[in-house]
């Protein structure tokens, strides 16, 4: 499985991967350009990765982070999410029926939608999974100068980036953001400042997937439980009047001395 | 009472028909021109109040199916076709808002057959698809007894129980889904509102907000067409009864509604206040177990929203059942079936929007677009059970007699005076007269290009001069109301006076968005200039205490001199103002926060170079490569001595 390790400290927010990531999406440049300006995270259906600022002196590559557990797939109701074997979630637009779900879902704020259009869908990084079908890197990988951003199997990834962080223990945060939060991304991070700027939070939470899944696949079960436990309640109910009716007692109709003449 | 239910129909119409247009403009427009909606806020009006809340209201065919048949209570029979209207209505115009809210109407049949197991929303659709379909079968005997087709009404009501478990099995289902969609947001929903037990909650409180809609529709029902079946006949509340007071015998008036149906009214209000007070208590210990006491004791507006929601919502209409004074009173029950109905709603809107104000950070307001529309939907589904109820017998046995005698048919036009007081009296012309004034002025009010506000369409203001010949004009560059300053006629004489207009202004459409400042100020704006120039404008008209709108706008003149072109070749020496902390003594070179990337020089080396190089080789220009082709100020190259080189080389 396919991962992009990024160095915060190596990144020096030239938006050359930004720029590459418009251009082989063919997205305008312009409005990318302003959408950097107007949108507070930088991310809109014109720019689907962007460079965030950490802290002062600190910036980051944001765009989709491909979870192992992806929120947007489990929550897509019609299927159109999927995560891919070789890392990416990928959108199927064909499928895609609108109602935004996955932008309610993703725990990173990622989806975004094509607002100004009639016909309008969702938007978001796919990992450049043409590119990774031609064997080629990623394009913001590609065209990173600094090295900020690597590419490769996210198992090799994660050794080199404890290798790094045990090489400079006094550079880097002995952290690996995407290691374990939400069940695993395949986008990592090391750090040598707290990523919260970025969406990740300061405690590793599982999965999303894992809140609800074990609870959807009992539905049917509570469906077929309620079906049955009425039809019993309703014998119980018609025995007893059956019973009552017999022996003559007002069982069925109870009057209700309450109602009527109360006070 | 012909003439108050007519005064509301025609309410109705008018919201009805304004919803009709917002619908057209919604479609015809598009999601974001007609909608406060934003990749900040993705479920706004539509999916919350209309869809979970509007499906929540319409609970009743399930609870009162349960009370008819699962616990054979004949006395709430009379209640079953009521409930089952409301609930077809209620879940029919949640469908209705919902194909407007998603971004492709036209492919709202795909999860029938794409299908994703892992997703609530999938299970909801489902779910809400089947039960439709269930309040349509549990709806049709009545229409069937209308047509008269006894064989197909005997056949639905054998299979009456069995419809009604599935309805029961499915509603159990989805209302507690409708709350499981929001477990997925762990880390944006208010803490206040996010609970592991969402599902049960959900499912608790719209059993009993779903009888209390059937209360209130009814005892609503019962008091335009019907007042005695509630409060008893006149004779009987004009009968003073005797009473003794202090050993005194008084003569006072019974207060308390006396009609035949008041008591099943009354027990059913006092069931649903029974599965709310079961909800609150569910709601304080959840509160216990979840962590909710520290956001409700914060004081922040969303902790006063839960207090208001608790109160209003659930303490309110379980307090009016129980006192005894309200108690007996179809008002007393009425409201509190009202504020029921109320406190759910806007639990589902506490929910399923202003819980995620916090994490959003901004806040929504549903478009007028958008209120048309929830409201059109809703007030289109009043009117089709102002219909039906005055056509088939759901409340009563009979159907009440409403039609006024004079008709569209009997329309003569003798005189102008009759002809106005058969519009006034006839359905249909009253329509045609409100349509005829509500929906040009609907299209009016609503289209979308005179008032639209989102971000992306966001019209360019006009330059506006700043003295009188227009050669300094205010300008707004990033569109979104920060101006700057933009010394126009200066630009166009270095430019090239009369002919450097296309310059910027490439093509002179209306509203040319023109050439953005840094098409040309590349190193002003571009973040990997090391000179970071904005932060520069905000910190010099702070040191400077420049005051204004944007002070940061007017702060150039510090560091550039007033004539020239504010370039970075002219501007002032960083040493003439940071002299002083360039040079601080004491800082550790290996200090970590000194270790950031690559320096620029590097980055910038690394980033050119590179390519440089290649393209050297590639192009065969070996200048290309050289530190002087970018430095020039290391040996002077005048632009047409480059231009030369150039195509010798290329020669």
């Amino acid at each position: 499985m396919y991962g992009i390790l990024i160095d915060v400290t190596k990144c020096t927010a030239c938006e050359k991967c930004v720029y590459a990531c418009t251009e082989y999406n063919g997205l305008d440049v312009l409005k990318a350009d302003r959408d950097r300006a107007v949108i507070t995270d930088g991310l809109s259906a014109n720019r689907l990765s962007t460079i965030l600022k950490v802290d002062e002196k600190r910036f980051a590559r944001k765009s989709c982070m491909h979870c192992l557990e992806p929120s947007c797939v489990s929550a897509c109701l019609v299927g159109g999410l999927t995560k891919s074997p070789d890392g990416p979630v990928i959108y199927d637009r064909d499928k895609c029926i609108g109602c935004r779900y996955c932008m309610l879902a993703c725990p990173f704020h990622i989806p975004r939608y094509e607002w100004d259009k009639t016909v309008p869908f969702m938007v978001k990084c796919n990992m450049c999974v043409g590119r990774l079908a031609d064997g080629e890197q990623p394009a913001c990988v590609e065209a990173c100068p600094e090295g900020a951003l690597v590419f490769g199997n996210r198992d090799r990834l994660l050794s080199e980036a404890h290798g790094i962080i045990k090489k400079y223990p006094t550079r880097y945060h002995n952290h690996i953001w995407g290691e374990n939060e939400f069940g695993g991304t395949s986008v990592l991070y090391i750090s040598d400042v707290d990523l919260a700027a970025l969406g990740w939070p300061r405690f590793e939470p599982e999965s999303i997937p894992s809140l609800t899944e074990p609870l959807i696949h009992k539905t049917p079960f509570i469906g077929l439980g309620v079906a049955f436990s009425l039809v019993g309640l309703n014998w119980i109910v018609k025995r007893r009047n059956t019973l009552a009716e017999e022996h003559g007692e007002p069982f069925k109709e109870e009057p209700h001395p309450e109602e009527n003449n109360d006070d | 009472m012909i003439r108050r239910t007519r005064a509301i129909k025609d309410v109705l119409w008018f919201f009805a028909l304004a919803g009709l247009v917002a619908a057209i403009l919604r479609l015809w427009f598009g999601l974001g021109a007609t909608t406060n909606l934003s990749d900040s806020v993705p479920w706004g009006l539509w999916k919350i109040l209309n869809m979970v809340g509007g499906v929540a209201l319409s609970t009743s065919g399930f609870t009162v199916g349960f009370l008819v048949y699962v616990l054979r209570l004949k006395k709430f029979r009379p209640f079953m076709k009521p409930a089952i209207l409301i609930a077809f209505l209620g879940y029919g115009c949640s469908c209705l808002a919902l194909l407007f809210d998603i971004g492709l109407p036209h492919r709202f049949w795909h999860p029938i057959f794409m299908w994703n197991i892992n997703s609530f929303l999938f299970e909801v659709f489902w779910c809400v698809l089947l039960y439709f379909t269930v309040t349509a079968v549990e709806l049709a005997p009545v229409i069937f007894e209308r047509l008269r087709a006894e064989k197909v009404v005997r056949m639905l009501h054998r299979i009456g129980f069995v419809v009604v478990v599935i309805g029961i099995s499915l509603s159990s289902l989805h209302h507690s889904s409708l709350g499981s969609l929001f477990l997925v947001t762990p880390q944006r929903l208010h803490p206040l509102w996010y609970t592991p037990w969402l599902p049960i909650l959900f499912i608790i409180s719209a059993m009993g907000g779903g009888l209390m809609v059937v209360v209130f529709i009814k005892l609503l029902w019962a008091r335009w067409y019907d007042p005695a079946s509630i409060n008893g006949s006149e004779t009987e509340r004009k009968t003073p009864l005797i009473q003794i007071i202090n050993g005194k015998a008084a003569t006072v008036f019974n207060r308390r509604s006396q009609g035949p149906e008041f008591p099943q009214i009354r027990s059913l209000a006092t069931i649903a206040a029974s599965i709310f007070s079961v909800y609150l208590v569910l709601k304080i210990v959840d509160l216990f177990l979840h962590g909710g006491w520290g956001p409700l004791l914060a004081g922040t507006w969303e902790s006063w929203l839960y207090t208001l929601e608790l109160v209003l919502g659930v303490v309110l209409p379980i307090a009016l059942v129980i006192i005894p004074g309200s108690r007996h009173s179809a008002t007393g029950i009425g409201l509190a079936a009202f504020f029921g109905a109320f406190g759910l709603a806007l639990n589902r809107l506490d929910v399923g929007v202003f819980g995620y104000f916090r994490d959003a950070g901004v806040v929504y307001f549903p478009s007028l677009i958008e209120w048309a529309v929830g409201l059109g939907v809703v007030a289109s589904a009043g009117l089709v059970l102002f219909f039906i109820s005055e056509h088939l017998p759901i409340f009563s046995e009979q159907p009440p007699a409403t039609r006024p005698a004079a008709g569209l048919f009997n329309l003569s036009f003798g005189s102008l005076r009759q002809l106005w007081n058969t519009a006034l009296t006839d359905g249909l012309h009253r329509i045609t007269l409100i349509s005829i004034f509500v929906i040009p002025l609907a299209f009016v009010i609503m289209y979308p290009p005179f008032y639209n506000s989102s971000a992306n369409n966001q019209e360019i203001r006009p330059a506006i001069g700043i003295d009188a010949g227009r050669t300094i004009l205010r300008i707004d560059g990033n569109h979104g109301g920060v101006e700057t300053i933009f010394a126009h006629a200066e630009h166009q004489k270095r430019l090239g006076d009369s002919t450097s207009c296309g310059k910027c202004h490439h093509v002179s459409l209306p509203n040319d968005r023109s050439t953005p400042c840094s098409r040309c100020h590349r190193y002003m704006n571009d973040p990997t200039n090391i000179f970071n120039h904005e932060s520069h404008m905000s910190a010099v008209a702070e040191t400077e205490h420049i005051t204004g709108l944007h002070p940061a706008n007017y702060s150039c003149l510090e560091c550039h001199p007033e004539q020239n072109p504010k370039t970075s070749s002219n501007a002032k020496d960083c040493l003439s103002c940071h002299k002083e902390d360039m040079f601080l003594a004491g800082v550790q070179k290996d200090s970590p926060n000194l270790r950031l990337a690559n320096s620029y020089r590097e980055a910038m080396h690394q980033t050119c170079i590179e390519c440089h190089k290649k393209e050297a080789v590639a192009q065969s220009k070996p200048h290309l490569g050289d530190c002087q082709t970018c430095h020039k100020s290391l040996q002077t190259i005048s632009d047409s001595e480059l231009v030369n080189v150039d195509v010798a080389n290329t020669i």
